[in-house]
């Protein structure tokens, strides 16, 4: 299939999403809650771009938008550029604190709203995958809370969870660096609760936390190896290379 | 001979004392003793429609219908059939006083053509036998003779569109979910009816369960589906009982169940009780409610015909649009499309509420004008005020002022001036309504409801409400009504759901019609309706007060001062703008000016 992204011709395969189709073809769309390892939720709306169908425009947001029959899509338009302006500009006065958000509107050119009313303080913009990558590794200690502008992130009545393997999966995959942890040599804290780490055993670094190996343990149905990823491979290297009796040079 | 005496005994009615004038019916026909010439039942219904003159008793078949009934009238009721004269006292009486005897004959009624709502009110909803009496099931029965593609045709043919607000073609809809080849196949009935002021889906379910059961499973043979969910508001807790009650009853007959009629095919319905969220009645929100989830939209890119509950195609529409599909069936679709409009066919039901004579549940064909509506069948603006403006579709439809009172309501029409039909909410406002409090109002609800997924919807609202409020409370500024506008235009265009892109609705069209009133608000620091507490001062005219000294009785503040017969006058230190002394007067004399104006 073809489609044209501003002008360009680009090939697509039918039901491909819009935002990998003009990756592919080198034309940036900004993105906040788009991350290639979990469901797209399709919420912060950073992504619009205008779509051309049989004569028809309409805003679209790429990132699960499936290319179903030829179209021409513009990434920005004058209203892509009003409404993505307005909606960073939505989220600067959510997440007055994220340089993340302020930097996206230096770049999209979003207009500065004085009259809008910005929150004390805060990085959240709500996107959710946080929530996204604490369910779907299968701990499901955080969730969102309330609805509509009462709406936030958290464990519940905001008490350590006992779910929580403080993995820190949410703080990784978090846009705008909102969720904090805080770890010392031998020590991490996330979501009100403090863990041990665990150090690798051949190369002391800092592993994770007990909780979480034993967690990836039972997910795993075996035991899992205390070792860091770089020990983990030279560890599978020696096992391959004494089964197969191949000498290893270091 | 047989006479019934329907009692109405749907939610407005029951509050009003129903129950107790049924009972009181029944213990005064036991004990007038046996006639066995007249066989007299009492039968508890559903919703008559006319709620704002309950409890309403109707016999038939004279069609002689009873206006706010007490228990203590039951005897009189009883002597009157006896009798064979109707008690005269308890008729309804227009402005005129005259009586309309049949019902049918009444202003209220007489536009109407009940066809979504043909058993409500008239069949005891309990019973399946009241249900089969009146033609139940026979268009399943009719179905079951049909190939799902001549059941397709059939709805394609009767032009129905969705009345849960959208209107999308229902024919086209079952087409498309009966077109993917996939196992299982589901068929979901939305009742989850949020609007504040709107209750015909209540009604419906609670009057006539069996009819949405039967257009379900019509829709569950032509699309292949063996599982149904009906999802249902909590707070519906008769429409819940009313249904699962049904379901059990159409399964031990036969009709539902492991085998539909005999005919080997199954379909097993079950009843899911909602949350709580007005966002839930968003058809993805809803589906997601149903498996368990948070119940919150999914971009719609990919319809729920192709993946829907679980990922698997299903068919999801409104009650009403259930209710409607039994009598397409049994009349054939090109007789449901004799009625209506060219784009919009059949009928909507509608809910009148707010400053209307006659409140109630209303059905008429599309294209009925909003005057018809709001005067021929309401009555007019309750309390003799000026009418100002009716909202319309719910709280992200749009307000229209009288100057439009004459377009016809169709799904397509309302549209175009910046409103919609909706679900078919219609909440009538005379002179003492701010309109700007109006969209505050909505907005707050909205942003309330929002399910807080999307940033338009949930930042862009919450910026709004803050706006309005300030708009209402004195701080507003120039340029707020443009941010308004320019806000409410990315919500529109690049919200998630339907919620989001249609909340901006109250705002933009009271903006477009009473844009003198957001000014006065913002430049003149005066509300000119009385509402905004914080930008009226009421005053009395003395030229028109009588002296009645009604004001100063119903003022809570003790601010109003006066001698009887002598004009009085209102202490604007102690008076805190509640608007009682406007309310009580029966003399016009209390008028309002901005706090600031000297």
């Amino acid at each position: 299939m073809k489609i044209t992204i501003n002008g360009k011709p680009c090939e697509c395969e039918k039901g491909e999403y819009l935002l990998a189709v003009a990756e592919r073809n080198g034309i940036h769309i900004p993105t906040l809650c788009h991350h290639a390892g979990l469901g797209d939720p399709g919420c912060c709306r950073v992504c619009i771009v205008e779509v051309e169908e049989k004569g028809r425009k309409r805003i679209v947001t790429a990132c699960v938008y499936p290319v179903m029959r030829e179209c021409s899509v513009e990434t920005d338009s004058d209203k892509v550029r009003e409404q993505r302006g307005i909606i960073l500009e939505l989220l600067r006065m959510r997440a007055p604190d994220s340089p993340e958000i302020a930097a996206l509107c230096e770049t999209y050119h979003a207009p500065k709203l004085e009259r809008l009313r910005a929150l004390d303080s805060g990085k959240c913009i709500l996107c959710g995958l946080c929530v996204e990558a604490c369910g779907s590794l299968g701990s499901g200690a955080i969730n969102t809370m309330l609805r509509g502008t009462e709406k936030l992130v958290g464990t519940p009545y905001d008490e350590p969870s006992p779910d929580c393997v403080g993995c820190a999966s949410c703080a990784e995959v978090c846009p705008t660096g909102h969720i904090v942890v805080t770890e010392t040599a031998d020590t991490r804290t996330i979501w009100g609760r403090t863990f041990d780490l665990v150090k690798c055993e051949r190369c002391g670094a800092v592993l994770d936390t007990p909780e979480a190996l034993a967690h990836a343990a039972k997910r795993a149905g075996q035991p899992v190896p205390v070792l860091c990823e770089t020990c983990r491979r030279r560890y599978m290297t020696d096992e391959m290379a004494h089964t197969f009796g191949i000498s290893v040079s270091d | 001979m047989k006479q019934t005496i329907l009692v109405c005994c749907d939610t407005g009615c029951l509050a009003n004392g129903a129950l107790a004038v049924a009972d009181a019916l029944e213990s005064e026909i036991s004990a007038a003793g046996i006639d066995c010439r007249v066989e007299r039942t009492v039968k508890r219904t559903g919703c008559h429609g006319f709620c704002e003159a309950g409890p309403l008793v109707r016999i038939q078949p004279d069609d002689v219908a009873y206006y706010r009934v007490k228990k203590t009238d039951a005897n009189d009721i009883v002597r009157g059939l006896i009798e064979n004269k109707p008690v005269q006292r308890l008729l309804y009486k227009d402005k005129n006083g005259a009586t309309h005897t049949p019902r049918a004959a009444h202003p209220f009624y007489n536009k109407q053509n009940r066809v979504a709502l043909r058993n409500v009110g008239e069949i005891d909803p309990h019973s399946l036998e009241d249900y089969l009496d009146r033609g139940g099931y026979e268009a399943l029965k009719k179905a079951l003779a049909m190939t799902p593609d001549e059941i397709m045709t059939e709805m394609e043919a009767s032009g129905l569109r969705g009345r849960g607000g959208a209107g999308f073609p229902t024919g086209r809809k079952w087409r498309s979910a009966a077109g993917y080849d996939a196992f299982p196949k589901y068929v979901v009935c939305n009742g989850d009816e949020g609007d504040p002021g709107a209750f015909m889906d209540r009604s419906i379910l609670e009057g006539d369960p069996h009819t949405v059961l039967e257009g379900m499973a019509v829709c569950a043979l032509a699309v292949g589906a063996q599982e149904g969910y009906l999802y249902i508001r909590d707070e519906y807790d008769m429409a819940v009982h009313a249904v699962g009650n049904a379901i059990r009853q159409a399964e031990e007959a036969g009709f539902l169940g492991e085998s539909m009629m005999g005919s080997g095919k199954p379909l097993k319905l079950r009843v899911v009780r909602g949350g709580g969220a007005f966002v839930c009645g968003e058809s993805t929100a809803l589906m997601a409610s149903v498996e368990g989830r948070v119940g919150e939209p999914r971009a719609k890119y990919i319809r729920s015909v192709q993946r829907g509950l679980w990922d698997h195609p299903t068919v999801l529409n409104n009650v009403e649009t259930w209710a409607n599909v039994p009598v397409i069936i049994n009349g054939g679709g090109a007789a449901f499309a004799r009625l209506g409009t060219e784009g919009s066919k059949g009928t909507k039901v509608f809910s009148l509420v707010g400053k209307v004579k006659n409140t109630g549940l209303v059905e008429v064909p599309m294209g009925c004008t909003l005057r018809e509506l709001i005067f021929d069948i309401g009555g007019g603006v309750a309390g003799g005020r000026p009418f100002k403006a009716v909202q319309t579709g719910g709280p992200s439809g749009g307000c229209i002022p009288e100057s439009m009172l004459d377009l016809a309501v169709d799904f397509d029409t309302l549209t175009k001036y910046g409103a919609m039909m909706g679900s078919g909410g219609m909440i009538v406002m005379d002179d003492t309504s701010c309109m700007v409090e109006v969209a505050r109002y909505y907005v707050n609800f909205l942003s309330e409801e929002s399910c807080g997924k999307c940033t338009p919807c949930r930042e862009g609202l919450r910026q709004m409400l803050t706006i309005l409020t300030d708009i209402c409370e004195g701080r507003g500024q120039e340029g707020d009504v443009e941010l308004l506008e320019r806000l409410g235009r990315t919500l529109q265009d690049s919200s998630l759901c339907a919620l989001g892109k249609s909340a901006p609705n109250p705002v933009l069209t009271t903006i477009r019609y009473f844009r003198d009133e957001y000014d006065a608000h913002i430049r003149e620091h005066r509300c000119p309706a009385g509402v905004c507490r914080k930008l009226t001062r009421f005053q009395i005219d003395a030229d028109k007060c009588v002296g009645c000294s009604a004001c100063l009785r119903a003022c809570p503040a003790g601010a109003i001062t006066g001698a009887l017969k002598q004009p009085h006058a209102i202490d604007p230190s102690k008076c805190i703008a509640c608007g009682s002394c406007r309310t009580a007067c029966r003399f016009g004399a209390v008028t309002v000016s901005g706090r600031e104006s000297k």
